[in-house]
C-alpha cells in the first residue's frame, strides 16, 4: 500500500483547478450539428469521450460548444476539461492538426503520463473524423 | 494540536504515541533521568536505565504470553522478520533448505525469504482463498520432510484479514518445524498467547500499538530453545542475538504502550467496531463497492474497499483530506498494483481503485462523518464524470 500524498509538484496549479472544477462535464444529445469521438479503454487507464457542436454544416465551420467525459488520473481528468474550453472556435483544419503537446504545456503535466494523452489525441482524431465524414 | 487538515485513517500503516507513553519516553532522555546505557552496570545511570528496560520487557512479554527472557529487542518488525526468517533458516540449515510461506505477507518476510532462496533456500508461498485466508489444511499440504520453517502473519496489514495461526502452530509443533509469526498488525488489537499457539518465533512493533517508531521485539522460545544466528554482530548485547545498545526511551514506550494496549483493548475494539462499521455503511451506500477480504474474520479497525467505475489516482487525490492508504501503484515507486489483493484475485483495475481506511484509538465520530461524506461526494462525482465510458 502506499500512502496517498497532499498535492505535491505532481499537479499542477492548472491541474488541480481543472480536476476539482472541470468544465463542460456532458455529451450533447445526438443531432445533425452534433459529432462526437471517443479513445481508449479502462484497462488502458483513460477513456475520453469529446462531443461539439459545430456552428453550421459548411467547410468552414467551426466548434461551438464541447462537452466531454473522462475517465483516468487526475492529469487525464484536467486535460479533457483544458480542452473542452481550448476547442471552442477550432475550424476542422485546426482540429485535424491538434497535438498533445499543446495540453501537456499548458497544464504542465510531467513526462510519465504523456503517454495517456495520446489517448485524448485520438479522441480528437476521432473527432475530427466524425467531422469529416458528417459534412 | 493537530496541524494537518486532514482527518487521520492510516493507523495500520503507523499510530500517534499515546501521550501517556510518550511522557515516559520522555523521562529516560532528559539530564535527571534515565539516560544512562542499559549495559553501564558499573553506575546508577546506567542501572536505573537497566531496570526500566527489563521492566518494559515484561510488559512486552505479559501482553503475548510470554516469559521476560522470551524478548529480545530490536529496531521493528522488520528487523525482528529479518532475525527470524534468516537467523533460524541459516541456524538450522542442516535440517532442511525448504520454508513455507504466504504470498501475502508483509515486504519484510517475503524480501527476506528471496534472500534465502539466493542462499539455496527453496519457498513454498502458498496463495489464499479469494477472502484472503490461507487455511491450515495448505500448509499441512505444503510442509514436506525437509521443511524446517513456516512463516505466516497474524493479520494481514492491506486486508485486516486473521490467520488460523493457532491450527498451523500446531501442526508445525507435531511435526517439530519451526513456527515464526509476524504479529505487527495484531499486537494490542488481539488477544495473544505464544504458549496457547505453539509459536516459536513472533514479530511485534511498538508503531502500530501507540508506540514509538524505530523499536519492536523478536520473540523467541527457549525451553527448548530455537537457534538463531544473529544478524548484527557487536557488543553481544541480548544474549548475543541482537547486538547494540540498548534504546531505552524507545523500549520504555514499547513496554508502555503495550501495557496500556492490553488494558484498554477490550473498550477499543468494542468502540473501532461501532465506527468501522458506520464508516463502512456510509462507503457501501456509494454502491458498486467491493469489501477486501474476509467480511468476519478480520480485525476490526480495518477497512479494504475497492471501488468499481473510478480510477485509482483519481480517488486518491479526489479523498486528499483523508490520511488512507491506496493500492494504486500511480503515485509510488512500485509498479504493480497491491501484491495482496491480486492475490485474492482482484483484477489490476479493482486493485488500483482500492483504499484502506484504517481507525485508531484518536479516531473520532467526527472523522468518520467526514470520512463518509468525502468518500460519498467525491466517488460519485468522479464516476459521474465517467458514466457512459
Amino acid at each position: 500500500m502506499t500512502a496517498v500524498t497532499s498535492p505535491g509538484p505532481e499537479y499542477s496549479d492548472i491541474v488541480v483547478d481543472h480536476f476539482e472544477r472541470p468544465r463542460n462535464v456532458g455529451r450533447f444529445e445526438p443531432a445533425a450539428d452534433v459529432i462526437e469521438g471517443s479513445a481508449g479503454r479502462r484497462e488502458q487507464g483513460a477513456v475520453f469521450t469529446l462531443s461539439a457542436i459545430l456552428s453550421a454544416r459548411v467547410a468552414d465551420s467551426f466548434i461551438k460548444s464541447v462537452r466531454f467525459k473522462a475517465y483516468g488520473c487526475p492529469h487525464c481528468i484536467a486535460a479533457g476539461s483544458w480542452l473542452s474550453e481550448r476547442l471552442v472556435g477550432c475550424t476542422q483544419d485546426e482540429l485535424q492538426r491538434w497535438s498533445w503537446r499543446e495540453v501537456a504545456a499548458a497544464t504542465d503535466i510531467p513526462p510519465e503520463k504523456r503517454g495517456r494523452l495520446l489517448i485524448l489525441e485520438d479522441a480528437v482524431r476521432a473527432l475530427s473524423e466524425a467531422w469529416r465524414l458528417s459534412v | 494540536m493537530n496541524t494537518c487538515s486532514c482527518v487521520y485513517l492510516d493507523n495500520a500503516a503507523t499510530t500517534p504515541v499515546d501521550p501517556r507513553v510518550a511522557e515516559r519516553m520522555i523521562e529516560c532522555l532528559v539530564p535527571t533521568g534515565a539516560h544512562g546505557n542499559p549495559s553501564s552496570a558499573g553506575h546508577e545511570f546506567g542501572r536505573r536505565a537497566r531496570a526500566l528496560v527489563e521492566k518494559a520487557r515484561a510488559q512486552v512479554a505479559a501482553t503475548i504470553g510470554a516469559r521476560p527472557e522470551n524478548i529480545v529487542w530490536t529496531s521493528g518488525a522488520t528487523e525482528s522478520d529479518n532475525l527470524a526468517i534468516l537467523g533460524a533458516a541459516r541456524f538450522h540449515a542442516d535440517r532442511g533448505r525448504h520454508v513455507v510461506s504466504a504470498k501475502t505477507e508483509h515486504k519484510a518476510v517475503l524480501d527476506a525469504l528471496k534472500q534465502l532462496e539466493r542462499e539455496g533456500f527453496e519457498v513454498t508461498y502458498l496463495k489464499p482463498d479469494a477472502h484472503g485466508i490461507v487455511h491450515p489444511q495448505q500448509v499441512k499440504e505444503a510442509v514436506r520432510t525437509d521443511t524446517q520453517l513456516v512463516s505466516l502473519m497474524h493479520v494481514n496489514n492491506e486486508t485486516g484479514v486473521i490467520q488460523d495461526v493457532g491450527a498451523v502452530g500446531q501442526f508445525c509443533r507435531e511435526r517439530g518445524v519451526l513456527f515464526h509469526v509476524d504479529a505487527a498488525q495484531s499486537a494490542g488489537k488481539l488477544p495473544l498467547d505464544v504458549e496457547a499457539l505453539c509459536i516459536d518465533l513472533m514479530s511485534v512493533t511498538a508503531h502500530k500499538a501507540y508506540g514509538p517508531k524505530g523499536v519492536g521485539a523478536l520473540y523467541v522460545r527457549r525451553k527448548p530453545p530455537v537457534g538463531l544466528r544473529p544478524i548484527l554482530h557487536g557488543g553481544g548485547q541480548e544474549s548475543g542475538i541482537r547486538s547494540g545498545t540498548l534504546a531505552t526511551h524507545q523500549i520504555v514506550g514499547m513496554g508502555a504502550a503495550f501495557e496500556v494496549a492490553a488494558a484498554e483493548r477490550d473498550a477499543d475494539v468494542s468502540r473501532l467496531r461501532v465506527l468501522r462499521d458506520r464508516l463502512w455503511q456510509g462507503i457501501a451506500a456509494v454502491g458498486d463497492v467491493e469489501l477486501n477480504g474476509h467480511p468476519e474474520q478480520r480485525v476490526t479497525n480495518l477497512l479494504n474497499v475497492s471501488f468499481h467505475g473510478v480510477e485509482g489516482e483519481s480517488l486518491q487525490f479526489a479523498l486528499r483530506e483523508l490520511a488512507v492508504s491506496a493500492g494504486s501503484a500511480c503515485s509510488s515507486a512500485s509498479e504493480e498494483a497491491s501484491y495482496v489483493l491480486r492475490a485474492l484475485g482482484r483484477s489490476d483495475q479493482l486493485a488500483q481503485s482500492s483504499l484502506r481506511f484504517s481507525l485508531g484509538r484518536f479516531t473520532t465520530n467526527e472523522d468518520i462523518d467526514v470520512a463518509i461524506a468525502a468518500v460519498q461526494r467525491e466517488v460519485q462525482r468522479l464516476r459521474q464524470l465517467g458514466q457512459g465510458l
